[in-house]
């Protein structure tokens, strides 16, 4: 796994922000690399700094110090390499599923005909066929943020940005989301970088866990997850990554 | 406690039948003489006798109002959606507008008559400039409160400007920019009439003040109720605008 070339790679990130009581430092010295078609996901605390870094990844904030590369090339602003998905959906209440779905393709200038078939195409990846001319607000919380990923799809990113992306769902919708996502990931192939802060859900997804520590956030573990999928998280194995996972994180945290 | 009535809606016009008893009661107690304080029943006589002409000038004044305020809105919801969108601009522009917001339209009939002479000219200057704040600064709340996400998802799509501001700032400004078409109605309605009576001599407010001249206050009284009701009619179309246009907000207000 890590002899494959590092698709997205952060060298030496720091940040630092000015506050009124003078700069907060939120981030230092946090080198990663995640390989093509690698499901990495990112766990800590909250103040941890693993949302930011994420942001970073995606080209919406300049890290202080550092630099990121992303499909070969350092980052200057959003690669269109990446797609990102957000917590709270982001998706525009005065626009229907179909034309949310659009969005990123006719931010790409993409003609309509074309967009009509990829947004029928991942309508029907994420189950949303008949959804197609609701407004988000009749929709349910995981059914939005099955249109944030649907959106995140229709421009064939390598590499999908998730930042927390089942935080807001109650616990059944998000196994069962949890569930759909690697689903879709082993069909498109692409590279997940999935931003979280429960131990549980990182061992399900991922196949390695960054664990980040917060003031200031740093990387400070790198937790391999072998078991094959699906996992079952009372088997011995999800037990053992559970315990380095918690280790890594500090005596106060608990698995969820 | 809310009360259900099934009439919930026509409660509003309980305090307007009041207020027309307690004047019937005024005439027929002979507090006022007739000639300042006319009946109902005589100002209802006035519609009838003075139909086209409250009309003709009723329609004169909606004209000049909807003028002013077309333009006040082609100039003051491009101009709020820019400032609401870059600092640069706002930084720019808020003193002055905060500085010309403050001057009531109407200490501007002097010079807009100077200016302008006597005519529709000056009224409908004067119309625009009181309808242009409302619809600025409101346009400026409106793309002022979008939500963080939804310009990051347009970020990270890497969306070219022009979609930004057709697409993802000017419909969740939208609220906000009705909001400031009531006022600027509101406000052009408040300005014609007073307009009118200095600096025109067509129109409901110079209809009034002619009416004065001549004693015939049952036509004041007339004017002066066609002022109020298309007023309230103003209001109400563009509640049933927003509602119209408005409606991915169901469910975003319930809270």
């Amino acid at each position: 796994m890590t002899a494959a070339p590092a698709f997205i790679e952060c060298i030496g990130i720091g940040k630092t922000y000015a506050a009124r009581t003078g700069p907060v430092e939120a981030m230092r010295g946090v080198s990663l690399s995640c390989a093509e078609g690698e499901f990495v996901c990112l766990l800590g605390l909250s103040g941890c700094g693993k949302s930011t870094l994420l942001q970073m990844v995606a080209g919406l904030e300049p890290p202080t110090t550092g630099q990121i590369i992303v499909a070969g090339r350092e980052l200057d602003g959003p690669s269109p390499a990446t797609s990102i998905v957000f917590q709270d959906h982001g998706l525009f209440p005065w626009m229907t599923v179909q034309r949310n779905v659009e969005f990123n393709m006719r931010a790409r200038g993409i003609p309509r005909a074309d967009r009509r078939a990829r947004a029928a195409e991942m309508l029907a990846l994420t189950g949303l066929q008949a959804f197609a001319t609701r407004y988000p607000h009749e929709l349910s919380g995981g059914m939005r943020q099955r249109v944030g990923i649907a959106r995140a799809l229709t421009t064939r990113p390598r590499a999908l940005l998730m930042d927390e992306p089942f935080g807001a769902l109650d616990a059944q919708t998000r196994g069962t989301m949890q569930a759909e996502l690697l689903q879709i990931w082993a069909q498109q192939r692409t590279t997940v970088l999935f931003v979280t802060h429960s131990i549980d859900e990182a061992i399900f997804l991922a196949d390695r866990v960054l664990v980040f520590t917060p003031r200031p956030g740093r990387l400070a573990a790198d937790v391999p997850v072998p078991m094959p999928r699906p996992r079952d998280p009372r088997s011995p194995g999800s037990r053992a990554v559970a315990a380095q996972l918690r280790a890594a994180l500090g005596a106060d945290a608990g698995s969820e | 406690m809310p009360l259900n009535w099934p009439s919930n809606r026509l409660l509003g016009l309980l305090p307007i039948l009041a207020l027309l008893a307690l004047w019937q009661a005024i005439v027929s107690a002979g507090i006022y003489p007739p000639v300042l304080l006319p009946s109902p029943a005589k100002v209802a006589g006035a519609f009838i006798q003075w139909g086209p002409v409250i009309a003709a000038n009723a329609l004169a004044s909606l004209g000049r109002v909807a003028l002013g305020v077309s333009l006040a809105f082609l100039v003051g919801v491009p101009a709020g959606l820019l400032i609401g969108r870059y600092p640069v601009l706002d930084r720019l522009a808020d003193w002055s507008i905060q500085t010309f917001r403050s001057v009531p339209p109407i200490s501007l009939i002097p010079l807009a008559m100077l200016f302008f002479g006597i005519d529709d000219t000056p009224a409908v200057v004067l119309i625009f400039l009181s309808a242009l704040w409302p619809l600025l600064l409101n346009t400026i709340f409106g793309v002022r409160g979008i939500e963080r996400t939804l310009l990051k998802v347009a970020a990270a799509a890497r969306a070219p400007e022009g979609l930004v501001l057709r697409d993802i700032v000017l419909p969740a400004a939208l609220p906000a920019i009705l909001t400031g078409l009531r006022l600027a109605i509101g406000g052009g309605w408040l300005t014609v009439v007073t307009a009118e009576m200095i600096a025109v001599k067509s129109g409901l407010g110079y209809m009034i003040l002619n009416a004065q001249m001549t004693f015939r206050t049952e036509l004041i009284f007339a004017g002066i109720i066609v002022i109020g009701a298309i007023g309230l009619l103003g209001d109400q179309a563009v509640r049933l605008l927003r509602t119209r246009i408005c409606r991915w907000q169901e469910g975003l207000l319930a809270a």
